[in-house]
């Protein structure tokens, strides 16, 4: 019928543990519950069934940043928030990756004034930027997608983490 | 009406405090000397018996070619009859304001909020600190010199340069 019939007796599959691990991580990318402005209302759209993040593997967004692999900086950073940001990002543990959600968390959007910081990339490393103010529930999915290709592209051993021997 | 009383009985108490007087959109206005606003704002909350028990917000205006440069408006109301008055004052840059936070203590954080964005500062105020900028911010961003993009905007922004509680 399916697989299952194919389980039985002796059968190997044969891979390698890059592409392994790489298949594991971009299917279970864990968000963190980390909303800053309107875009965070985007974000939470995304995750109801009209949209339904779950079809990615990302619907479990994590109420603590030690068990997220993926901070989606959803909104304007003010510099007054910047501290937290960078402190929940330091929190989280390797692999972890970064998605800048919105104009404000990317450039500074609308806000250049004396109270914005001018791209959240100022303050922590970006992975994926996604335009528009708010996105839209799809964007956010599509960039969701781009960081799981992202994923699956990488070599363990060049990633931040293992270079810095925290892997 | 109710409001015109109350006037009448502060230019009994304290004459010339009252410098002038006028209505804004049903709601009545008055401008008052620096040297009496204390004694008046006293006054108004214990006025009998319609005080005005509850100050809404306080709000700092900039008008910088003019001396004196801010106007400060206190937006009161009485819960007994539901009654608004409007009390303004003009001081100058430095110039020394008595905190009404005695009186009302709504009045705690909407000074600190003057204090912060326009730099005015109250003279008896129990904890006079920032409130929305964090603590080692330089400079009054309400004010009209102050530069919409702050200080150092086209260096990098490096989070560690920010000292708050947090």
């Amino acid at each position: 019928m399916g697989i299952e019939t194919q389980l039985i007796g002796d059968n190997v599959l044969v891979t390698n543990l890059n592409k392994l691990v790489n298949w594991g991580r971009s299917n279970s990318v864990w968000p963190c519950t980390f909303g800053l402005a309107c875009c965070a209302l985007e974000m939470i759209a995304s995750t109801l069934a009209n949209f339904d993040i779950s079809r990615f593997g990302s619907e479990v967004f994590r109420p603590s940043p030690r068990q997220s692999d993926l901070l989606i900086v959803a909104g304007t950073v003010t510099k007054k928030m910047s501290v937290m940001v960078k402190r929940v990002y330091d929190q989280m543990a390797d692999p972890k990756w970064v998605i800048a959600m919105g104009s404000c968390s990317s450039c500074g959007g609308i806000f250049q004034s004396y109270a914005v910081v001018q791209g959240v990339d100022q303050i922590i490393p970006v992975d994926v930027y996604i335009p528009g103010c708010p996105p839209r529930p799809e964007a956010v999915l599509a960039g969701l997608m781009k960081i799981q290709e992202k994923i699956r592209t990488e070599k363990l051993n060049q990633r931040p983490d293992f270079k810095t021997g925290l892997f | 009406m109710a409001v015109k009383t109350v006037i009448d009985a502060i230019g009994k108490i304290h004459p010339d405090s009252i410098i002038k007087q006028c209505e804004t959109q049903g709601i009545c206005e008055i401008t008052l000397a620096a040297d009496a606003f204390f004694e008046v704002m006293t006054l108004l909350h214990e006025h009998k018996p319609f005080p005005f028990d509850m100050l809404t917000d306080i709000l700092g205006i900039d008008r910088m070619p003019r001396t004196p440069r801010f106007d400060l408006v206190y937006l009161l109301l009485s819960t007994k009859n539901f009654t608004r008055l409007i009390v303004r004052m003009e001081i100058d840059e430095g110039q020394d304001v008595p905190s009404v936070s005695s009186i009302w203590h709504s009045a705690d954080w909407a000074e600190r909020e003057v204090f912060d964005l326009m730099g005015i500062p109250f003279s008896n105020h129990p904890n006079l600190q920032r409130i929305l900028m964090w603590e080692n911010f330089e400079g009054h961003p309400l004010r009209k010199d102050f530069p919409l993009e702050g200080k150092d905007f086209d260096k990098p922004f490096d989070p560690t340069t920010i000292q708050d509680y947090c």
